[in-house]
């Protein structure tokens, strides 16, 4: 994969190069056998670093390699694709390079997700306060009582109506919402330095997605978590991210503060999901990669350059610098939009 | 409460289930070519000896009579009396059922045993030596012909290594049995408080269970492992190991999940194995419920067969409701 190996150099595009980053992703490369001799790269070198407390977004169309992401930060990427290059830097350690004993302590420990359509991912035959408990009971090392203790102070921090109650009730028994709020018991009960929320409420309604989000936000600070949040609908991130990095075909093609990526975006697909978003939520629903444009990658130039309204020769034959257009603001683009 | 209900609505239509097995298998026994009547005077028997005889045995009147006749006398519990035995045949398989009950019960623990262990370590380890051994195993032991592995068995263990007693029966003749309680020697002995019954039955117990246990092992393997490779792969399993779950407790929990599909086939297993043992038990003398049917079946005798037939739906059906019950146990989805 030529657009891959191009990258050399790490790129900072960490929000504040002055302090040490909590999590420091290097140069992430992950592959899926494709049944050819290539395997197919879904994440093309990433390169994302964040503070302690930040609230980083990431944004990305369906197929953007998301999911992905999150999961190969902790170690675990979707069967069959593997790691194939890159570092975890994280509380000093480099992670991807640990035992997997010692990385499993790690997850849902220090670094939690919290996943989406959580009615599958709840086992459906165990009590979910059982499940909330025993995230306690195996990696805090506290007893059964005390981890029934902390998953019920759990249940009511996360606002479950009755949580006595909902203690013994079984996944089948809860609604979207409240099993989304299990998870996110789940995610929050170590205190973990660092949590992934992964689309975590695309399948609820928007008024649920919107009281769940100020909660997760709200529980992050108390729990002095820092937090990645991945969503398909940018409009969400307006709300409570530092910072917004966009994903578009396994590639970070624009980072910025939060301001600076609403107020002046640089990359041309930034631009047009931006416009996208104010307009409608039609086009929202159709924002995918058609999977034929996916795979035909090319070889060097930009990623984008078959969708690109502005799109010059150049773009198809070189591939375009991570430029930081303002402080702390970079895109990879050749000719990023200037804003008077 | 829900189970109550469900229970009862299950026991309604026992009655009805049964009436319709024993029609049935009362049509197909009288389908079977031969009379009683001949085979049990014999072959020097006069025309009118017989012709007397099959009016004595209610031959001579009309099927549905038969059958309206059999089904009074069922209602009275008496099962018909066995020509070749002289005694009532309820007398008799309240002897042999619980032969052929332990007989298959401690195989199925066996199968189990084998079954589940290296169903469950195939599933962890799909590309491993017991992966692949299995495989072969789940096809070439349902290949294997019973009875032939039984005197494979007997060969071996009785005839080369003397470890096993002589394929005769369930005890040794001369250990005295326990008095019969439950008519499991097993558990008739240690009731008794005789180790040597014990020891000897257990002994005898030896080559029949490993001959079905190994056998029947072969599909519980196949669906333990292709259930619990679901149950790891599936979203609540990749949950658990993204939230730092460890690996061991992670297959622990797949393995609850994947005990509905076990304990189904292992009842279905339970139901056919209780006439399925008979080759196994005529091999090793048992004297068990299905030995004595097929002797119905060749002579003639059809309350044997049919009292047979009866005791094994009504264990089917018992092991079908327990099946139900373990379910409602097992998944808290099910409650409608
Ligand atoms: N098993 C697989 N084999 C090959 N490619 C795969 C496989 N699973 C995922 N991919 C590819 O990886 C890419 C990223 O998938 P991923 O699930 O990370 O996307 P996502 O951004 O999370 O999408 P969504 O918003 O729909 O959840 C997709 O383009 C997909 O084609
Ligand atoms: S590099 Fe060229 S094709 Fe790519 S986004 Fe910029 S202008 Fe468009
Ligand atoms: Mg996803």
């Amino acid at each position: 994969m030529g657009a891959a190996e191009v990258i050399s150099k790490t790129e900072n595009v960490s929000g504040d190069a002055g302090k040490a980053p909590l999590i420091d992703i290097r140069n992430l490369r992950i592959t899926f056998p494709s049944g050819g001799a290539e395997p197919k790269t879904v994440l093309k070198g990433i390169n994302l670093s964040v503070q302690p407390g930040e609230i980083v977004g990431l944004v990305g169309e369906s197929g953007a390699g998301k999911t992905t992401l999150a999961r190969s930060i902790l170690g675990v990427p979707p069967a069959p694709g593997r790691i194939a290059a890159g570092e975890v830097h994280f509380e000093g350690r480099q992670i991807l390079s640990l035992s997997e004993a010692e990385l499993r302590r790690l997850r849902g420990r220090r670094l939690s997700v919290v996943v989406p359509n959580p009615r599958a991912e709840l086992n459906p035959l165990r009590k979910v306060g059982d499940q909330i408990a025993s995230m306690a009971k195996i990696h805090l090392n506290v007893s059964r009582k005390e981890a029934r203790r902390m998953a019920l102070q759990m249940l009511r921090d996360v606002q479950i109506p009755d949580p006595e109650r909902r203690m013994d009730a079984y996944p089948h028994e809860l609604s979207g919402g409240m099993a989304q709020r299990v998870v996110i018991a789940m995610a929050l009960i170590c205190n973990p330095a660092f949590v992934i929320s992964d689309d975590a409420t695309s399948g609820l309604d928007v008024t649920v997605q919107a009281q769940i989000l100020a909660l997760l936000a709200k529980l992050a600070a108390e729990h002095g978590s820092a937090m990645l949040f991945i969503t398909r609908d940018v409009g969400i991130t307006a709300h409570f991210c530092d910072r917004i990095a966009v994903l578009f075909s396994g590639e970070i093609v624009e980072i910025a503060p939060r301001e600076a990526l609403f107020l002046e975006p640089a990359h041309p697909y930034t631009l047009m999901l931006l416009a996208a978003f104010s307009h409608s939520p039609k086009l929202r629903d159709s924002w995918s990669v058609p999977e034929t444009a996916r795979r035909r990658e090319l070889a060097a130039g930009c990623q984008y350059a078959d969708r690109c309204p502005i799109a010059q020769a150049v773009c198809r034959t070189h591939r375009p610098p991570f430029a930081e257009v303002s402080p702390g603001h970079f895109a990879r683009c050749h000719f990023p939009v200037r804003h008077a | 409460m829900r189970i109550l209900a469900y229970l009862a609505k299950r026991l309604v239509f026992v009655i009805p289930q049964l009436l319709g097995i024993v029609l049935v298998s009362f049509l197909l026994v009288k389908s079977i070519p031969g009379d009683p009547a001949v085979l049990m005077l014999g072959p020097t028997a006069t025309p009118s000896a017989i012709a007397a005889l099959r009016e004595q045995l209610g031959l001579d009147q009309p099927l549905y009579m038969q059958f309206l006749i059999y089904v009074r006398n069922l209602l009275h519990g008496d099962l018909g009396t066995s020509w070749q035995t002289t005694r009532p045949v309820l007398e008799d398989l309240l002897q042999r059922f619980p032969a052929t009950l332990e007989l298959v019960t401690f195989s199925l623990l066996l199968a189990i045993l084998v079954g589940v262990t290296l169903g469950v370590y195939a599933a962890r380890n799909p590309r491993g030596w017991v992966a692949r051994v299995s495989d072969l195993y789940g096809l070439s032991a349902g290949a294997l012909p019973d009875f032939w592995f039984a005197l494979v068995l007997i060969f071996v263990f009785y005839t080369v290594l003397g470890w096993a007693p002589a394929p005769l029966g369930r005890i040794d003749m001369i250990v005295i049995p326990p008095i019969p309680v439950t008519g499991i020697l097993t558990i008739d002995a240690l009731l008794a408080g005789d180790p040597e019954a014990f020891w000897s039955a257990c002994s005898h117990l030896a080559l029949p269970v490993l001959t079905l246990g190994l056998l029947n092992a072969g599909p519980i393997l196949k669906i333990t492992q292709s259930t619990m490779e679901t149950m790891l792969e599936s979203d609540f399993s990749r949950y658990e190991v993204l939230c730092g779950v460890p690996q061991n407790l992670v297959v622990r929990h797949a393995l609850r999940n994947a005990l509905p599909s076990i304990v189904t086939i292992i009842s279905v297993l339970y139901g056919f194995l209780i006439g399925g043992a008979v080759l196994v038990e005529i091999v090793f003398s048992w004297g068990g419920a299905g030995q004595y049917a097929v002797q119905g079946v060749l002579n003639s005798d059809i309350y044997p067969v049919l009292g047979f037939v009866l005791f094994s739906a009504i264990f089917s059906l018992i092991v079908y409701i327990a099946v139900d019950l373990v379910y409602f146990l097992l998944d808290p989805r099910i409650s409608n």
